[in-house]
């Protein structure tokens, strides 16, 4: 909050600054074009004039001055103003009218000012040279400035004033878009700061302009529309967990206080027995949830190997062929060979097609046979599953793979409905995933991966920086 | 058959519950409660055994355990973790422990791998064995062959494995999860019995025609294979 009021006037002695520098750099421009040494040209004769007549009062005195003043003005130069005039300031010949300026009784090698010509009815602008001579006297010579010259001299004083106008200006107009800028900017401000205080459902103006504000403020907003899709999600998986663990609890509760009111100490044994499974199905659950979460964040990268297909597809066919055919089912390993080795998570991946092994025996063994398949085709892998059972309806099927989604129809069978998020999210941690199809009959269970040329290029985003090999 | 085994936990209930269920089996055990203590114990005395949490004050289990593989202590660690996802274990055995197991556990099965882990200790300095003998049952570790009572008993590669990982720890108790370890090397939880399908399954093969019953299930633990 603090660096606002100085950041605002930054802002307009910027804007102040600039203004000022734009306009000098025009004002220098029209003074420099219009600019000529018209004045360094009227000095030098004025100087001239002086001297020549000073001369003449030096060899002749005062008589020959008189008469060469008459003269020359007898030549009827329009901008010629010369007099004689005594110590107190009185024209004793010449063409100035009274009263001489105090400047015109000392010596004045140049000075700018106004005097009356005696013919004329108002005074103008001169350059005089002042030269004292004897007995108190001095001699005046002076030229009046041009039509040009008086120009020059306007809109030399005019260009001044318009700097400091436009300074007078360009602080205003700072002030003006500072405020401008800073209210935009605090209405922004205003709702982070609500939205930080837990207020979510705040939302930044957005103006019908369409300037950078308005497209800051629909950044920030469609942030925040995230950030509540995000937290809700949040919500649910938190909710749906702790609406999940309430029944294992429960059971566990149960059968502890069943246990404890059992008087028959070989049947509390067993019912102990029993709690230790259930307090086992619990762990596995939440250890489950921590795995899931774990696959998700891709931190599992760093133990990627190169795995054969073929050869990680037969040893789960060899660890599940007996369970199956106690449960009267056939397990069909189709590898289609050869496949190439894939860079991956050997245990994880392990673990995922072992839960599509346990949901088809425990789902789909009326059919009889499932067929656990590895194939390739281009550059995608396909590891998976599918049996003969019912399947699952299309429209289900997205709340199948959800974490602790479970189908009306198994809701008898046990499990937390983790099995399909955690092979969803082990598919997304190789880059692929997790296809849901129609085995007609049955359900196709099949992790869709790109094969290692595919992620190298992936791995190139900056996003899976996890991925790329450390080396301290 | 006491043995000397130091015990790293911060944990003062989980420490003391250890602590006196192994004492009850006859070893003698030293506790530590933070990791630099640990560390000092272990790379001065020397133990048959180690077993050390990962969550420590002063020093984590982890550097405990890298700083005395690099000081050159083999003597077996067994980590014992509240981490208990794939990576978390994949981890721990990388930095050189001999075992893993996940808190919350079973007595049961803690008592199985200590027992386990001082055994192949055991086995490291003795002369490399080339046959194991429970009973009348016989496994030739280089024929991988088996026979009970002097009679060849056909097995699959896989119910090999098992019955030499049964054999290996005569005696003692293996639980599901040290078989899903040791014989598939699969570190995660099936959830489902496939485990004990297989033992069944050997069960039938070795014990099916013969008076004595030699591979027994005890409840709420595992297997143990023993003549008695």
């Amino acid at each position: 909050m603090g660096s606002r009021v100085p950041t605002t006037l930054r802002i307009a002695a910027l804007s102040a600054v600039l203004a000022l520098l734009s306009n000098l750099a025009l004002l220098g421009f029209i003074h420099l074009r219009t600019h000529d040494d018209a004045l360094g040209v009227l000095r030098e004769r004025a100087t001239e004039e002086a001297r020549a007549l000073t001369g003449v009062y030096g060899s002749g005195g005062r008589k020959a001055l008189d008469k060469t003043i008459a003269d020359t003005l007898g030549t009827g130069d329009p901008q010629l103003l010369v007099a004689l005039v005594d110590a107190e300031g009185r024209p004793l010949s010449g063409n100035i009218a009274a009263p001489i300026p105090r400047i015109a009784r000392t010596r004045t090698d140049f000075a700018i000012t106004r005097l009356r010509r005696a013919d004329q009815p108002a005074p103008v602008e001169v350059g005089i040279v002042v030269r004292p001579l004897r007995h108190g006297l001095s001699l005046v010579s002076a030229r009046s400035f041009g039509e040009r010259l008086a120009f020059q001299r306007l809109l030399e004083r005019s260009l001044l004033l318009a700097l400091f106008l436009s300074l007078f200006f360009g602080v205003i107009c700072g002030v003006i878009t500072a405020r401008y800028v800073g209210s935009r900017v605090r209405a922004i401000a205003d709702v982070v700061d609500e939205v930080g205080e837990g207020d979510l459902a705040r939302r930044a103006p957005i103006g019908r302009a369409g300037d950078a504000f308005d497209e800051l403020s629909k950044r920030i907003n469609h942030m925040l529309d995230r950030i509540g899709v995000l937290m809700g999600e949040l919500r649910l998986l938190t909710d749906s967990l702790a609406h999940d663990l309430r029944s294992p609890v429960g059971r566990l509760r149960a059968r502890i206080e069943r246990a404890l009111t059992t008087p028959d100490e070989a049947q509390r044994d067993q019912m102990l027995g029993g709690v230790l499974a259930e307090a086992d199905a619990l762990m596995r659950i939440l250890t489950t949830v921590l795995e899931i979460g774990r696959t998700e964040a891709q931190a599992s990268r760093r133990q990627f190997a190169w795995i054969d297909p073929a050869e990680l597809v037969a040893e789960l066919a060899e660890m599940y062929e007996p369970l199956a055919e106690e449960k009267g089912v056939a397990i069909v390993v189709e590898a289609a060979a050869p496949l190439f080795p894939l860079m991956g998570h050997r245990q994880l991946l392990a673990q995922a097609i072992s839960n599509l092994l346990d949901n088809a025996l425990n789902y789909g063994a009326a059919g009889g046979q499932m067929i656990l398949f590895a194939g390739q085709d281009e550059d995608m892998l396909r590891l998976g599953v599918a049996d003969r059972g019912p399947g699952i309806a299309e429209a289900d099927r997205a709340e199948a793979r959800r974490r602790f989604g479970r189908l009306d129809s198994s809701r008898s069978a046990p499990g937390a409905g983790l099995g399909l998020a955690l092979v969803d999210a082990v598919a997304h941690l190789h880059g692929g995933e997790l296809v849901l199809g129609d085995g007609a009959p049955g359900l196709r269970a099949t992790i869709v991966m790109p094969l290692a040329t595919k992620r190298a290029k992936a791995d190139a985003r900056p996003d899976s920086l996890d991925s790329l090999p450390r080396r301290a | 058959m006491g043995r000397k085994i130091l015990l790293v936990e911060d944990d003062g209930e989980t420490a003391s519950y250890v602590a006196r269920g192994l004492a009850e089996q006859g070893h003698v055990v030293d506790r530590a409660d933070d990791g630099r203590e640990g560390l000092f114990l272990a790379s001065e005395a020397s133990f048959d055994l180690v077993i050390l949490d990962r969550m420590l004050p002063g020093l984590d289990g982890l550097s405990v355990l890298r700083a005395l593989r690099a000081a050159g202590v083999d003597t077996p660690v067994l980590i014992l973790s509240a981490l208990g996802t794939v990576d978390d274990r994949i981890e721990g055995l990388e930095g050189g422990s001999d075992d893993y197991l996940v808190k919350p556990f079973a007595f049961s099965e803690l008592s199985a791998r200590v027992n386990a882990l001082l055994r192949r200790a055991e086995g490291k300095s003795a002369s490399i064995d080339t046959r194991l003998a429970v009973g009348d049952l016989e496994v030739d570790l280089l024929g991988r062959t088996v026979r009970r009572a002097g009679r060849a008993i056909e097995l699959k590669p896989r119910e090999y494995s098992l019955l030499e990982y049964f054999a290996r720890n005569a005696g003692r108790v293996v639980t599901r999860t040290m078989l899903l370890e040791h014989v598939w090397n699969y570190h995660f939880d099936p959830g489902t019995n496939v485990v004990d399908v297989h033992v069944s399954r050997l069960r039938r093969k070795i014990e099916d025609g013969f008076e004595q019953p030699i591979l027994h299930t005890v409840r709420g633990a595992g297997y143990r294979l023993a003549a008695e």
